[in-house]
């Protein structure tokens, strides 16, 4: 009552009251405004204060390693480390730069440039040092500066099946072969350290947390080291004396498609990649057998005999039966397009010959009649069983599909070519592949270079079983096929792969390169296909010499590197010979 | 009749007995506030100060000894007669007009973040504008107690708005802009407590409000701080960061604060952590909660200081009340509207808490005069 008395005596009490209400909603505004802030916002507003206020330092996750089927590491990590500035905590600046510039031969200039320049907060002054370097470094005691573990990528083989492998960038990114397709089961996750710092990074006596890494998973892969070194071994030896552009091998276990060998010649070195010359990796780099596409030659009659067999097993009136004998003439006319035999047929030779002389002398006229015989539409359906023209579906990036005219585009003298493995181009591996559905009873398995995944307790992680893409043919006629390709090596244009008890089997194939759409003049490609023991084949080769010079013939050039590799199989896993 | 009459007189009694003690809730609201503010300064100071000068206590000292001078200042003057300051108009006028035109004196003014506040003499420095905001109130209330009804007609507030706009011109060349601002609404303050016509109140009312843009378009940095007040986030790291940095420090506190010591902010983050935006790390370290506690006790003695200007029955004491007050109040409620972001930043201080001398003292004494015309006058108690 009194209060209200003394207010309301005069204009200036009840102004006076009404400046105390002007403070008092003053106040509640400003209640209202901290509370919105305070409470309301906080969620939103600590998120970004712990941003600024927290420091992270990686913990680096160790890539996985690659190993071969029986353990042997293939690639694996050496412990390095990396050494960052934060150049707003550093003290003197000058001095640091010529402190990390002494210790680790650096540019002074360049570094103390890089720790003036304003908008970083952090640079990376060096990578990949050594714990005796981090030793020094810490002996030295300069503020702002620290450092992180940091793999290194290491290659112990070197050389060894660089090209399957692949390499990573420095940052140990998965950038080419294995190391890229299987980047996300290798590379792991990083981990962090933060500390709470302040404004300029200066750690202080706040909270921090660890973030453990999730090491990366481990690959155990289908080759195997021992074939691999033998198979490489047989490509310098072949590349010493021929001088090809490039030599290549793959050898396959017929029974799962496992890769065990896939060997590319000239290598290089996983440790000292030249990444400053791009087209000469690129080049060094490529897995050839399959990103690449070749015309095969007469390895590719393999397909036309099985087709032929297969077809008479089934009754098929077209197909030609094993004893019957084709024409004796060297060549065929098909739509004014001549085709011809590589032998002059004279004196007697390839006269009177069934398939399986056909076979043995690679006379081309007798799988043209095969092929014409059996017609295109049923032709083609063989094509597509042994997956010619499709990827192969290779845990591998890169793959090329090979080049196989569209049906209803290829005429009849087309169709006479491919029968013999002309106008028609694949990969080595399609070829491999294709071969061994025909020779291992009639099953095409999809190629595998990765059988398991490990992780890091030794614990399979995943586990890849060998997946049966389709059946090709029967398994008598795959019998069929393997008695007349041993015959090839017993007795015909592979008798350089032959091998005194292992009943060595295979088709060798000499192909005339084109280049512009022209055949190129002196410009070839050996190969040899082989497998053994032919009556339940275990081992399957390919071996491709592209331009080799002095001689040609696969028979000559191709054909003995098979048989030196199946020799080395046979005493690496002291197989006995067969009786 | 008879026994409302015996209760008006007993009331009266106790009053008059009051009177003599004066409201205590001033002084002892004063000195808390200031001791809380010393505890404050050194938390929100002690990791830059040990970064900056290798003494952790640097402020912390410095705002002791504030306080330890100011105690004995603010005790004094409870003990002079408020009256004696009425006197003193024309005094108190020519100390802030000297003081401030003593800023631009070469080798006296010191210049601080670009601006020259501050006059160093003997190795301390002052800021006059803050002895001026009291020089205003001072010859104010003593010019309109002379003849109160001169300023009903409009001639009679020119000399006030004259003082006015002098210190404020005075004031923005060094520049300040907040403190100039507080002076345009101390002086509306003063005008519309002193009863001039509503009509002429609301007419003087319009040049501020024209005045405002003005000044801002004058000085580009504050046209930026005010887009920075808009949207802080365009320029985290330039206009905005200082009100960011507050406003996380604002976020971190949440409803109960991180604990006395435990603010982030103040790891050199919040610029001016233990100056203009010790209300941060105050709301950072004790939450909404201790916020809301806190400006219950500056509502208090501004409520103390309100109640004293009611109950003051002497005119120039009435308005020497409420104008120290209103120096208080204008600048607890912008310091938290800045540190809130609820205006554009200027460099405002918070009074009693935030880390500078010459502002606590000078505070600190403005209280004890307000104690001292809570206690009323010897000469009308005896009259009554």
């Amino acid at each position: 009552m009194k209060k209200m008395q003394i207010y309301s005596s005069s204009v200036i009490r009840k102004r006076l009251f009404a400046f105390l209400i002007l403070f008092a909603f003053l106040f509640i505004l400003i209640f209202v405004r901290f509370f919105y802030l305070q409470i309301i916002d906080r969620k939103k507003l600590l998120q970004l204060a712990t941003e600024q206020w927290t420091r992270e330092v990686p913990v680096v996750a160790s890539r996985g390693n690659i190993v071969d089927r029986n353990g042997k590491i293939f690639a694996n990590n050496q412990t390095a480390y990396s050494v960052f500035v934060r150049p707003n905590a550093v003290e003197d600046k000058e001095k640091t730069a010529e402190s990390l510039a002494t210790l680790f031969g650096l540019d002074a200039a360049k570094l103390l440039e890089k720790m003036t320049g304003k908008k970083v907060s952090e640079i990376t002054a060096v990578r990949h040092i050594s714990k005796a370097q981090v030793v020094k470094l810490e002996g030295q005691k300069l503020s702002g500066v620290y450092y992180a573990k940091d793999n290194i990528r290491v290659y112990p083989f070197n050389n060894t099946l660089s090209q399957v492998l692949g390499f990573t960038s420095v940052d140990n990114v998965g950038l080419t072969g294995l190391e890229k397709y299987y980047d996300k089961f290798l590379r792991g996750i990083n981990g962090e350290i933060g500390y709470e710092t302040d404004l300029i990074g200066v750690e202080i006596d706040g909270d921090f947390y660890y973030k453990p890494a999730v090491n990366g998973l481990n690959l155990q892969l289908t080759i195997d080291y021992d074939i691999q070194v033998l198979a490489e071994s047989a490509l310098q030896k072949v590349y010493q004396e021929y001088h090809p552009k490039s030599a290549q091998a793959i050898i396959l276990d017929p029974n799962t498609f496992d890769v065990l060998a896939m060997a590319n010649y000239p290598t290089y070195n996983l440790n000292d990649i030249p990444r400053d010359d791009a087209e000469l990796l690129n080049q060094l780099a490529r897995n050839k057998l399959v990103s690449d596409i070749y015309e095969p030659g007469s390895t590719f009659k393999v397909l036309t005999s099985a087709a032929n067999i297969e077809e008479y097993i089934r009754g098929n009136p077209n197909a030609f039966a094993p004893e019957h004998i084709f024409s004796d003439a060297r060549t065929r006319t098909v739509l004014g397009s001549t085709i011809k035999c590589w032998n002059e047929h004279k004196d007697g030779k390839h006269s009177h010959q069934t398939l399986a002389d056909a076979i043995e002398n690679s006379c081309n006229p007798i799988f043209t009649d095969i092929a014409l015989a059996l017609g295109k539409d049923k032709f083609y359906e063989y094509l597509q069983l042994f997956n010619y023209g499709a990827v192969t579906n290779i845990d591998f990036a890169g793959e090329a599909q090979g080049m196989i005219l569209q049906k209803n585009m290829a005429t009849l003298a087309d169709l006479a070519r491919i029968a013999f493995g002309q106008t028609v181009a694949v990969t080595a591996l399609q070829l491999a592949c294709a071969t061994a559905a025909a020779i291992n009873g009639g099953y095409y398995y999809q190629p595998r270079l990765v059988q398991n995944i490990i992780d890091n307790t030794g614990n399979i992680h995943q586990k890849f079983t060998p997946i049966l893409k389709n059946r090709t043919i029967s398994e008598e006629a795959s019998k069929m096929l393997r008695g007349y390709l041993e015959a090839v090596v017993e007795s015909g244009s592979g008798n350089k792969a032959f091998i005194e008890g292992y009943e060595v089997a295979g088709k060798t194939g000499t192909a005339q390169k084109f280049e512009n759409g022209a055949l190129a003049q002196g410009k070839y490609v050996s190969s040899f296909v082989g497998f053994f023991p032919a009556r339940q084949p275990k081992y399957l080769a390919l071996v491709i010499v592209d331009e080799p010079q002095g001689a040609y013939y696969g028979s000559v050039v191709a054909t003995p590197v098979v048989g030196e590799i199946f020799k080395g199989i046979i005493d690496l896993k002291n197989i006995k010979p067969l009786k | 009749m008879l026994q409302s009459k015996n209760k008006v007189a007993s009331l009266a009694t106790v009053s008059i007995k009051k009177k003599r003690i004066g409201n205590l809730a001033i002084p002892i609201l004063t000195v808390c506030i200031a001791a809380f503010g010393v505890l404050m300064v050194y938390s929100a100071s002690f990791y830059t100060a040990q970064a900056e000068y290798g003494d952790a206590f640097f402020f912390m000292r410095k705002q002791l000894i504030g306080f330890c001078i100011g105690i004995p200042v603010m005790v004094g003057v409870a003990f002079i007669p408020y009256k004696k300051l009425q006197k003193l108009k024309w005094v108190a006028l020519a100390v802030s007009v000297i003081l401030l035109a003593l800023v631009f004196v070469p080798g006296l003014g010191v210049t601080n973040y670009g601006a020259t506040r501050w006059i160093g003499f003997a190795g301390m420095t002052i800021q006059p504008s803050e002895v001026a905001k009291y020089g205003f109130v001072i010859f104010t209330a003593a010019y309109v107690c002379k003849n109160p009804e001169k300023i009903k007609n409009f001639v009679g507030i020119l000399p006030i708005l004259g003082v006015g706009i002098l210190l404020c011109v005075l004031i923005i060349l060094e520049p300040n802009m907040s403190i100039t601002m507080c002076m345009g609404m101390l002086m509306l303050s003063m005008l519309f407590l002193s009863g001039v016509r509503f009509k002429h109140f609301i007419f003087l009312m319009i040049p501020v409000i024209v005045a405002v843009p003005i000044l801002i378009i004058l000085e580009p940095y504050r046209l930026q701080r005010l887009y920075a007040f808009l949207d802080p986030w365009q320029s985290p790291q330039g206009e905005g960061y200082q009100l960011i940095q507050s406003l996380y420090a604002l976020g971190n506190g949440g409803w109960f604060g991180k604990g006395l010591f435990h603010s982030m902010q103040k790891f050199k983050y919040l610029p001016f952590a233990e100056s203009d935006f010790i209300l941060s790390v105050i709301a950072e370290e004790f939450g909404f909660i201790g916020i809301v506690c806190l400006f219950l006790v500056f509502g208090g003695l501004i409520y103390a200081g309100i109640h004293t200007a009611a109950k003051c029955k002497d005119f120039f004491g009435f308005l020497l009340a409420s104008g120290i007050t209103a120096v208080y109040a204008i600048q607890v409620v912008i310091n938290a509207l800045v540190v809130s972001g609820a205006i554009p930043p200027t460099g405002l201080p918070l009074p009693l808490i935030s880390s500078g001398n010459t502002s606590l003292i000078i505070t600190m004494a403005s209280m004890g005069v307000l104690y001292n015309i809570s206690r009323g006058e010897k000469k009308k108690e005896v009259a009554v």
